[in-house]
């Protein structure tokens, strides 16, 4: 797997080379546009970040946590990564540092840290990731986009912990 | 995202105000300095992919992908321009292998090629939940962090993971056919309605 990137680099590289591309210009080129990309982005991630900590420092989450344990825990998820489940929607840095609380809390190879891993890894940041896809465009109304991947961060995380029971 | 954003800082900020008033000013700026250094790594990041699929539409690489992929591309998103169907091949590719990092930029060159109104198209609601349910073959940034905190094993989670992930992916597309219908259908639909 330590192979993949750099091969594809490499392939891509060479391809271009005898292809007769300018590979040197080619890049440049790309690159350019990158810039103009996380201009638009960073006021963006500007209010998720705003909101996120001020969240975390207020304390709230936990509050907001407590409230929804009980629920979460006839799912079959256990009460201590709730909270991980409802910040990992809007911040990937956030919800690893809870990430890593759990892990020190209880022990890296428990089931709980288990069930935190996995719902790190199986679900996304869903309302940072329209922030960052929708930035440069007109794009008001998003449909079902957000309710759909919220369901499948839900269903993932549920998914995950009973998964991390039986393996 | 309006609602969500302005309930949740409000309530955040009246909590923070309360507890310590001089903390709110405090969060705000070290929050906007965060996003700063985080714009500045994307900035880094998206560099290097844009540069190198700029060489590889150049040399018509991309064009190659998205012949491969045209089956899926088609199941997927319905008829879309040749240059969409570049961007989105390149987005399911880097998804395939795991380069998240990769899958972004690309992503929001199909959304920039594509979606011109303020209303989302079904072609903008399925590439974001084909990405925000991607299939994980290999959670990097988990097993390093467990490792670095002495686990065992910190990479007997994969097959949970991937599981996992498997079924958010089949679930999160099928919910996109269930609201969106195929694309065929919906082009008669607003015939139809016309």
């Amino acid at each position: 797997m330590n192979y993949i990137v750099p091969v594809l680099l490499i392939v891509v590289l060479v391809y271009g080379l005898i292809k007769k591309v300018n590979v040197y210009d080619s890049f440049v080129l790309g690159a350019k546009q990158s810039f103009n990309l996380s201009l638009s982005i960073f006021p963006y991630l500007a209010a998720t970040f705003i909101m996120v900590n001020a969240l975390r420092a207020s304390g709230l989450d936990k509050y907001v946590t407590s409230f929804l344990s009980p629920p979460f825990s006839l799912l079959g998820v256990p009460s201590e990564v709730v909270e991980l489940m409802l910040l990992r929607p809007f911040s990937g840095s956030g919800s690893l540092a809870i990430l890593t609380d759990v892990y020190k809390q209880y022990g890296v190879d428990s089931y709980i840290s288990r069930c935190a891993s996995c719902i790190y890894g199986s679900s996304e940041t869903v309302f940072y990731v329209a922030s960052v896809y929708f930035a440069g465009t007109k794009v008001k109304h998003t449909g079902a986009a957000i309710p759909i991947a919220l369901f499948c961060n839900l269903l993932g995380s549920v998914a995950a912990c009973l998964l991390c029971r039986i393996m | 995202m309006n609602i969500v954003w302005t309930v949740i800082t409000i309530a955040a900020f009246v909590a923070l105000t309360i507890i310590n008033p001089q903390s709110v000013l405090t969060v705000c700026l070290d929050s906007s300095s965060q996003a700063l250094k985080t714009a500045l790594e994307l900035t880094a990041i998206y560099c290097i992919w844009l540069g190198v699929f700029k060489i590889a539409e150049e040399c018509r690489l991309v064009e190659k992908l998205s012949k491969l992929l045209k089956p899926v591309n088609k199941w997927l998103y319905g008829n879309i321009s040749e240059v969409a169907a570049g961007y989105v091949s390149l987005n399911l590719a880097s998804n395939l292998l795991g380069v998240g990092n990769a899958a972004t930029p690309s992503a929001i060159s199909a959304i920039g090629e594509v979606e011109h109104d303020e209303k989302l198209s079904r072609f903008g609601v399925m590439l974001f939940v084909v990405n925000a349910t991607s299939v994980q073959l290999l959670p990097t940034t988990v097993i390093g962090l467990r490792a670095s905190l002495g686990s065992a094993n910190p990479s007997d989670i994969i097959l949970p993971n991937l599981l996992a992930t498997i079924i958010t992916s089949v679930v999160g597309v099928a919910l996109v056919f269930v609201a969106y219908g195929r694309c065929r259908k919906k082009h008669i639909v607003v015939k139809e309605f016309n």
